[in-house]
């Protein structure tokens, strides 16, 4: 809202300085935004929360003022002169939609004669940056810029049969505005029409035919008060915004529609000439009084934290509009005024003592009474993830929940249901690369899909090294009322091969707990290669999946190079996390290694092997140390494979004698070869 | 075995005529090479003499066998400090290795790649770590939410402009615009329009005196451009407790500041309005100079207290809510805001 300097003028005194008004209008709740110079005046832009419509007019703000500073506040009492003549002989109000009209407030003025407005009227809407029309529409704009509540003023005579029925818009009904465009309207919307038409969109817009022009001489004023939402619908609708709907939308003071009629009607008289006609429709509900509020004072210390000095309490509140019905020690008992809505509680008028009496006040330097905090095992597991992670040239990615639907339907591994789909699309984040993908509209099911893309910007910028992870929510849906599932995931992506992928996640593992061994499951995923593929379990339990990018999954996402691809749940993570390890003794006596050379079938797997091989090297086993696998037709046959592992055998209690570590290695090769007809080299 | 034996005293002369002979060859060297030739004569692994003459070791009779171990010991270890003393000479005074003159210490180290943690991330950790420090854990809550959470319990009317369907991600499971048109229910979900939601949550399962901190992200439709992202984190700050004011709200917002700033950094709370609190304050920090807005806080309003069953008559609290990426990208100047996700890594290694 901006103010004129020397509009407020009019209200109150400015005795202070124009520095020291700003910062106290800022500290008290209208934030200044900048003041410009206007001529030998200043337009002063103050930014007005949506709880205090009254401050978007200047008698609101000089109200303000007149608390802050202890000024008396003036308001001018408009009574202009009517002629005997009733309004009721030509005119006639009927409001059919109470739910979007609560009260209409009408005049009729004739005679007018129409010409440019004073210049001091000019200026003072010129300060506001309000464009100058002529002196009937400069009058009302300028007493809604007084007061805060929108006038219109029709030009009667175009006013078929003099009746004005305030209704809903009829189903594709017509309507051509003042901006001379023509919009389509909807029931819902309130519309003024006379005996045949529309002639105004109610609270928003005026039509283009009554509209006041050089050749007007009888002006009807109108002064209503229109449902707030209806008018927020209305004007985004039609994408129509201006002074007045931006009002309405907010809720104007429906107590004071006869004194905006008045005035404005006293003004017009004044600038315009014409006769006003003999008293005013006034037709709907008149706002009933509001309730008392009654605050302890005692209330006041025990929210602000600051005594507050009695005697300032009753006549600040006076100052703002308040009626005080009675005050004691205690308490004080208030009518809020019509124009403060927002005043309907103790703690509303709390507010109200604490920000005349000022913020700036209150100490910044109190006891608070000190409390143990903690941290939560999710947040010190995903920390350890992080630092795991990153060790190994991981970076951290932040991406979108939203995807478009060829992503989301690149990769599901959590659920088979359809995603969520949200009613608004997330513009302008995806590259250009990828702008006519769709709509970035589905809750992702994996992050996997995202960090796909991330790495095809990389990728496309020329960027080394794009090792990236992501630890984020995924939304699947679990029904059509509850709250969907949000379970943390963790996904990483690489261009290292799948085995330096698969590392890093089981050297994470061995950082939460070196006692969970991964197993491995066949799984079958478009987006993951056939082969170098897998699922990831703990014991029973999903984990998660890792996987080279397929061929399909490249071109779909516009990869040049290969990738591979992790996402892991987190809870599952969290569940066997090992926060605080044990200590274990360790032994004191020398390791003994032994390497073995194991020629087997193609299909013996490593983990079948190594499970054999521990079973086999009992207590003494420390480790089996996988080392490498060779292929030598000429040498082993077709369809054989040399594994090559070392195993260290070690005991707590002696070093171990050559004896010991022999029968340790017979038995390995006794079972290697009988349960996977192993055989050693050589 | 070998019948031969060997007394204990010709062992210990052979030793002693070694030991003589190497420590003269050694003293005898006039450069490195001529050194390592009497190291390889003497003390070389395969036929150096000292290996030859242990071998005799196996001759002397039993009984005396424990003696010429002792004696073999000894000698071997005057050969080496021989041996030491003339490569110490033959290489200068100091001891220490010639300079290997092609070695080239300015050539760069073997470097290895450290990831890094995001920049959003690392904002949040610090966030977390100071209010920790402050008393306040960490809470989380539901990015899905309901109408009641995210609007209905936080004293939002229906007819609040934030409820706007064109300013909310609202969510339905059907397939088609019309399904979703259908399903529109009372209680809608959406994704959350602010983190204050984790508040309501907290509050209904827990009693008195409250002390948390949520994180997260949360979405609002606006397109994206330099300064707005649909997404976003915030950090949501909630303490209730029997008598909790605004000085206490001033109180922690001034540490919190300082502390994030490093700075004792001047705080002030001017009136504002948010549904959920009352009295509602934007508090600002001085900063360079001026006055940079920090977030909205305030007490927190009655209507909330007796949503989630508190008697408001008996605790009051304060809460607060910052925006996180503008902490980010004020603290390490980031100039636009979709940086933050486009996740170059060239952009992330800076951090």
């Amino acid at each position: 809202m901006i103010v004129s300097w020397n509009w407020l003028a009019e209200y109150v005194d400015l005795k202070m300085s124009h520095d020291d008004l700003v910062d106290r209008l800022t500290m008290s709740g209208l934030n200044h935004e900048s003041t410009e110079p206007v001529g030998s005046d200043r337009a002063i832009d103050l930014e007005v929360t949506s709880n205090r419509t009254d401050c978007l007019g200047h008698i609101g703000v000089a109200r303000e003022i007149s608390a802050l500073f202890d000024i008396p506040l003036n308001i001018p009492e408009p009574l202009p002169q009517s002629k005997s003549d009733s309004i009721e002989k030509y005119c006639s109000v009927e409001i059919t939609s109470p739910e979007t009209c609560g009260r209409y407030v009408a005049r009729l003025i004739k005679g007018v004669k129409i010409a440019p407005s004073p210049v001091w009227m000019q200026q003072r809407l010129q300060t506001l940056g309000i464009g100058i029309v002529n002196n009937v529409v400069d009058a009302t704009n300028y007493v809604m810029f007084e007061c805060g509540q929108p006038l219109h003023a029709f030009d009667f005579a175009k006013i078929n049969g003099g009746k004005i029925n305030v209704r809903n818009a009829l189903a594709d009904e017509e309507f051509r505005a003042i901006d001379h465009r023509t919009y389509q309207l909807d029931d819902g919307m309130c519309v003024i029409a006379d005996a045949l038409v529309p002639v105004a969109l109610g609270g928003v817009m005026g039509g283009a035919d009554s509209e006041v022009s050089d050749a007007t001489t009888d002006v009807l004023i109108e002064a209503a008060y229109f449902d707030q939402l209806a008018i927020r619908i209305a004007a985004r609708k039609l994408k129509l915004h201006s002074p007045s709907s931006f009002r309405f939308e907010r809720d104007v003071d429906a107590a004071n529609l006869d004194w905006a009629s008045r005035r404005v009607c006293d003004l017009i008289l004044q600038i315009a000439g014409g006769e006003l006609l003999d008293g005013c429709i006034d037709v709907g509900q008149k706002p009933s009084k509001p309730e008392p509020v009654t605050l302890r004072l005692g209330q006041l210390e025990r929210l602000l934290g600051i005594e507050i000095p009695t005697d300032f309490v009753a006549p600040t509140l006076y100052k703002l509009g308040l009626e005080i019905q009675s005050s004691n020690a205690d308490s004080i008992t208030a009518i809020p005024p019509s124009w403060r809505k927002d005043l309907t509680r103790e703690v509303d008028l709390i507010e109200e003592v604490g920000r005349i009496y000022g913020f700036d006040k209150i100490p910044d330097n109190v006891n608070v009474p000190m409390a143990a905090s903690y941290r939560p095992t999710a947040d010190r597991v995903i920390d350890k993830v992080r630092r795991v992670l990153t060790a190994a040239g991981f970076d951290e990615a932040v991406t979108p929940s939203l995807v478009p639907k060829p992503w989301s339907d690149a990769f599901s591994p959590w659920t088979p249901s359809p995603p969520l789909i949200s009613s608004q699309p997330m513009l302008g984040v995806l590259e250009e690369y990828s702008q006519n993908i769709g709509a970035v509209n589905l809750l992702r099911r994996s992050l996997v899909p995202s960090l796909m893309e991330v790495r095809r910007i990389n990728e496309y910028r020329s960027n080394s090294d794009v090792n990236l992870f992501e630890t984020a929510k995924v939304y699947l849906p679990v029904g059509e009322s509850q709250i969907p599932d949000q379970p943390a995931k963790l996904a990483v992506i690489s261009g290292r091969d799948f085995y330096a992928v698969k590392g890093a996640i089981e050297t994470l593992f061995h950082h939460i707990n070196p006692a969970v061994t991964l197993a491995i499951a066949e799984c079958e995923h478009e987006l993951l290669d056939n082969s170098q593929s897998a699922e990831l379990r703990i014991g029973e339990q999903v984990l998660g999946w890792i996987g080279a990018a397929s061929r399909s999954a490249k071109k779909l996402f516009g990869l040049r190079s290969d990738v591979t691809v992790a996402e892991l749940d987190l809870a599952l993570l969290e569940h066997c996390a090992v926060l605080t390890p044990r200590h274990v003794n360790q032994s004191s006596f020398p390791p003994v290694t032994r390497d073995f050379n194991f020629i087997v079938e193609n299909g013996v797997r490593w983990a079948e092997l190594e499970s054999t091989v521990r079973s086999a090297a009992g207590p003494l086993l420390e480790s089996v140390q996988y080392r490498e696998t060779f292929r030598d037709e000429t040498r082993d046959g077709p369809n054989r494979k040399r594994l090559l592992l070392s195993v260290v055998l070690r005991s707590a209690d002696a070093t171990l004698t050559g004896q010991q570590a022999e029968e340790v290695c017979n038995s390995i090769i006794s079972q290697c070869a009988s349960k996977h007809e192993a055989s050693l080299v050589g | 075995m070998s019948a031969i034996t060997m007394s204990i005293e010709d062992f210990v002369k052979q030793l002693d005529e070694l030991a003589q002979s190497a420590t003269v060859a050694f003293a005898a060297a006039q450069d490195p090479a001529q050194l390592d030739e009497a190291r390889v004569e003497f003390l070389g692994a395969k036929n150096g003499q000292l290996k030859s003459v242990q071998k005799n070791m196996g001759a002397v009779p039993g009984p005396n066998r424990k003696e010429a171990g002792l004696k073999l010991n000894a000698v071997k270890n005057s050969i080496q400090t021989a041996f030491e003393s003339a490569q110490a000479r033959l290489l200068g005074d100091t001891g220490s290795e010639a300079r290997d003159p092609t070695f080239d210490a300015t050539l760069p180290g073997t470097h290895f790649h450290v990831g890094r943690l995001h920049p959003i991330t690392q904002t949040i950790n610090e966030l977390k770590d100071i209010m920790g420090r402050l008393g306040f854990t960490p809470a989380e809550g539901p990015e899905i939410e309901d109408d009641y959470h995210n609007f209905e319990a936080l004293n939002i009317p229906r007819a609040h402009p934030a409820r706007d369907p064109l300013e909310n991600f609202y969510l339905s499971v059907a397939q088609s615009q019309a399904e979703h048109d259908a399903t529109f229910s009372e209680n809608p979900l959406l994704l959350r329009s602010q983190t204050s939601t984790v508040q309501i949550r907290v509050m209904e399962k827990t009693q008195p005196p409250v002390r948390i901190v949520s994180l997260g992200r949360v979405y609002r439709p606006d397109t994206a451009d330099w300064s707005h992202y649909p997404m976003f984190h915030q950090i949501e700050g909630l303490m209730v407790d029997e008598h909790v004011t605004l000085a206490d709200l001033k109180t922690v917002l001034k540490l919190f500041a300082s502390n994030y700033l490093g700075d004792a950094v001047p705080v002030r709370i001017r009136p504002s309005f948010f549904p959920f609190t009352e009295p509602s304050v934007e508090a600002d920090y001085f900063w360079d100079g001026k006055w940079v807005e920090f977030g909205g806080a305030g007490i927190v309003d009655p209507n909330v207290l007796r949503s989630v069953g508190y008697d408001p008559e008996k605790v009051s609290g304060f809460a607060f809510g910052l925006g996180i990426e503008r902490l980010c990208m004020i603290r390490h100047q980031i100039t636009d805001i979709r940086y933050l996700f486009t996740n170059d890594v060239r952009f992330l290694h800076q951090f």
